[in-house]
C-alpha cells in the first residue's frame, strides 16, 4: 500500500504552487501529483517520500491534509496491461473511486495509484492476477 | 501554561461588599444613586429635562430603582444628534478625556469622562481582571487598539487600578505581539476573540506556545461562541474570559464572566441593567430574551438614562457558584443592527454559527455574503474546511456541502449557497470580526 496525501485546495491560480513550493523548500520529493476539481475547489493528491512527516509539515503550514492508504500497482510495459488489471477488478465487482499513474524509475512501466472502498477484495484480485503491487518503501 | 479546571479554581473577589451584596443592600444602593442621577440630569441636561417634561415625570417621582420604568429611553441616535458635547452634565473644564466608537456603522459617537468616571471605569476593569484570577503580580499584554476605541485604554486603566504591569501593545503586527508576549513574560492577554484566535494560530505556526507564560485571556468587544473559546483555550492551554462593555456606558468592564461561565456578571452598582421586550418595552422575566438597556448610576460627564444597547440577551438574578450576587447576562443572541433581512426573513450571523456548531462541524470561521441576483436576495455562506471534516473524496465533500446547506436552511428559513474554502482564506480582522458582507445595492 502507498500512503497518499490529499490536500484541500481552492480552485484558483496559485493554490497548487503554494503546496509544491512549501514541499520543495522543506526538501520533500514529490513522486506523483494529480488533481480532481470541481468549479469551486479541488483535491490535490500527492505521493511523496516521508508521507507522515510531510503531512505534519503541511498541516503546520495551515493546509488541510489527510493521509489516505491507496493501492499501488506496477504494470507491465505491454499493450493491454491496464485493461487486464481493470477487467480483473471489474469482474470481482470492485468499484474504483479514482485512479492515476506515475513513473518512478526511468525505463520502467507506470505505477497506477487507485483508491477503492473494497481494498481487501481488490488486493486479493490483483494478487491472483499476478499484478505487481508497490509499497511506500519501494518508492 | 496549563488551564486551571473549575474544581481547582481559587476565586478572587475584588470588592466582596458590592459583588456579593444581598439583594436588599444592592437595591438600596441603586435607589439612592438613581434618585441622585435623575436629579442631576434634570438640572443639567436640557435633553433629559425636555424628555421628562414631555412624559410628565419630575425628579421627585423617582423614589427608588423600582421607578426606573417611568424614565425616558436614550438611543444611539440621541447621542449622535447631540454630538459632540450637548448632553454633558458637568462644566466643560471637568472633562478629563474622551473616548468614542470606531464609527464604522455611521457617525462617530463621542463619550466624555470626568476623572471620577475614569477611575470608576478602571475599578470595574480591575474587578473583571480579578475575576479572571489576576493580581498585582501579573503582566497583562493588551492588544486591543488604543485610541478613541475604549478597548486598549479600558484594559490599561484596569491594570493600573489592579496594580499589575501593563504591556500596551495596541493591535496589529502579530509577529511583534508574539515576541513581546514571550520576552516580557506576559501572564495574560486581552484582545478581541477573533484576534486571539488569529494570534493563537500564528503562535502554533511559529512554535512559541510552549515558551509562553500566559494563563488567562480576556476577550470581548465582539460576539464569540463557546466553540471559539474552547479553541483558544486548547491551543494556548489557558482560561479565557468574556468581557463586555460599550463606550456609551463606560467601556469594557460593564460585565464579565467568571470561571463558571454562567453568564456575564454586570457591575450593577454602577450600571443598572434592564432586559426589555423590544416591542412592548415591558421588563422581561429572568431567562427571557429581550433588549439590554442600561442606566448609569454614577457617571458624571455623560449620565445616561435607559440607554438602549440593541444587544439581545436575558438576565438571571441569584447567587452564582463563584459567590457573587451580581446578576448575569447571557451571551448575546444577536444585535438588532447586525440583523439582515433576506427575502423578508430576519437573519442573524450568530444563528449561522450556532447551526454549524450544532452539526458538530467545528468551523469558527465563516462569512456571510448577501447579494442580489435578478432582484432576488442570495445568501452565500463561506465555510473554511478543516481537518475534522475534510474527505479525500469529492462525493463526500459534496454531501457535506448539501448537509450544511440543509442545516442552515432549517435554522434560518432561507436557502443558502454553501462554498467550501481553504483554511485561513476568510480574513481575520485585527479588530471586530466581519461576519456579513452585504453587496446589495438597495439605493
Amino acid at each position: 500500500m502507498i500512503s497518499q496525501l490529499s490536500v484541500f485546495v481552492d480552485n484558483r491560480p496559485g493554490s497548487m504552487a503554494n503546496i509544491t513550493e512549501a514541499l520543495s523548500e522543506a526538501g520533500y520529493n514529490i513522486r506523483a501529483f494529480a488533481t480532481f476539481d470541481t468549479p469551486e475547489f479541488g483535491i490535490l493528491r500527492l505521493v511523496v517520500d516521508k508521507p507522515t512527516e510531510a503531512k505534519e509539515f503541511l498541516t503546520s503550514k495551515g493546509f488541510v491534509v489527510r493521509v489516505q492508504e491507496v493501492i499501488g500497482a506496477e504494470l507491465k510495459d505491454e499493450r493491454g496491461s491496464l485493461n487486464y488489471m481493470l477487467r480483473k477488478l471489474a469482474d470481482g465487482n470492485v468499484n474504483i473511486n479514482y485512479i492515476y499513474s506515475f513513473v518512478i524509475r526511468s525505463g520502467k512501466a507506470p505505477v497506477m495509484v487507485l483508491h477503492t472502498g473494497e481494498t481487501k477484495e481488490a488486493l486479493k484480485l490483483l494478487n491472483e492476477a499476478k499484478v505487481t503491487l508497490v509499497n511506500d518503501d519501494e518508492l | 501554561m496549563t488551564a486551571i479546571p473549575k474544581e481547582q479554581w481559587k476565586e478572587r473577589i475584588r470588592d466582596p461588599k458590592i459583588e456579593c451584596a444581598s439583594r436588599d443592600e444592592m437595591t438600596a444602593l441603586q435607589s439612592e444613586r438613581l434618585v441622585e442621577t435623575v436629579k442631576r440630569v434634570y438640572e443639567n441636561v436640557e435633553f433629559y429635562r425636555k424628555k421628562m417634561d414631555d412624559l410628565g415625570v419630575l425628579p421627585g417621582d423617582i423614589k427608588g430603582i423600582e421607578d426606573i420604568g417611568k424614565l425616558p429611553f436614550t438611543t444611539k441616535e440621541d447621542l449622535r444628534d447631540h454630538y459632540p458635547f450637548k448632553l454633558l452634565a458637568v462644566p466643560n473644564e471637568r472633562i478629563a478625556r474622551v473616548q468614542g466608537t470606531s464609527g464604522t456603522t455611521g457617525k462617530l459617537t463621542v463619550v466624555p469622562y470626568t476623572q471620577r468616571d475614569v477611575d470608576i471605569w478602571g475599578e470595574c476593569v480591575a474587578r473583571a481582571l480579578t475575576m479572571a484570577g489576576l493580581t498585582k503580580e501579573d503582566r497583562i499584554h493588551i492588544c486591543y487598539g488604543y485610541g478613541l476605541f475604549t478597548g486598549g485604554m479600558g484594559l490599561d486603566l484596569g491594570v493600573q487600578a489592579l496594580g499589575a504591569m501593563a504591556i500596551p501593545m495596541s493591535s496589529g503586527n502579530t509577529k511583534r505581539q508574539m515576541t513581546c508576549m514571550e520576552d516580557f513574560e506576559a501572564t495574560a492577554f486581552a484582545c478581541t476573540p477573533s484576534y486571539a484566535l488569529h494570534l493563537a494560530e500564528s503562535m502554533v505556526e511559529e512554535g512559541v506556545v510552549d515558551r509562553l507564560k500566559i494563563r488567562a485571556g480576556i476577550h470581548g468587544a465582539e460576539p464569540w461562541t463557546q466553540e471559539m473559546r474552547k479553541k483558544i483555550e486548547s491551543i494556548l492551554h489557558i482560561n479565557c474570559f468574556d468581557i463586555y462593555g460599550l463606550c456609551e456606558i463606560s467601556g469594557p468592564g460593564v460585565a464579565m464572566d467568571c470561571i463558571h461561565q454562567k453568564g456575564l456578571h454586570v457591575y450593577e452598582d454602577y450600571f443598572y441593567p434592564e432586559v426589555l421586550n423590544p416591542v412592548t418595552h415591558e421588563a422581561c422575566a429572568d431567562g427571557e430574551t429581550g433588549e439590554l438597556v442600561f442606566t448609569t448610576l454614577m457617571k458624571e460627564a455623560l449620565p445616561l438614562l435607559r440607554y438602549r444597547t440593541k444587544d439581545l440577551t436575558d438576565i438571571t438574578h441569584g447567587t452564582c457558584d463563584c459567590g457573587r450576587t451580581l446578576p448575569r447576562i447571557s451571551k448575546f443572541r444577536g444585535r438588532t443592527d447586525d440583523m439582515k433581512v433576506i427575502r423578508g426573513v430576519n437573519v442573524f450571523p450568530t444563528q449561522v454559527e450556532t447551526a454549524l456548531l450544532a452539526m458538530g462541524t467545528v468551523a469558527p470561521h465563516y462569512l456571510l455574503i448577501v447579494e442580489r441576483e435578478n432582484n432576488l436576495d442570495v445568501l452565500t455562506v463561506m465555510v473554511e474546511v478543516d481537518e475534522h471534516y475534510f474527505s479525500d473524496e469529492i462525493r463526500k465533500l459534496d454531501e457535506l456541502k448539501t448537509k450544511v446547506g440543509n442545516v442552515l436552511k432549517a435554522a434560518l428559513g432561507v436557502s443558502v449557497r454553501v462554498k467550501l474554502v481553504e483554511p485561513k482564506t476568510i480574513e481575520r480582522s485585527e479588530g471586530k470580526a466581519k461576519r456579513v458582507i452585504d453587496k446589495r445595492d438597495l439605493s
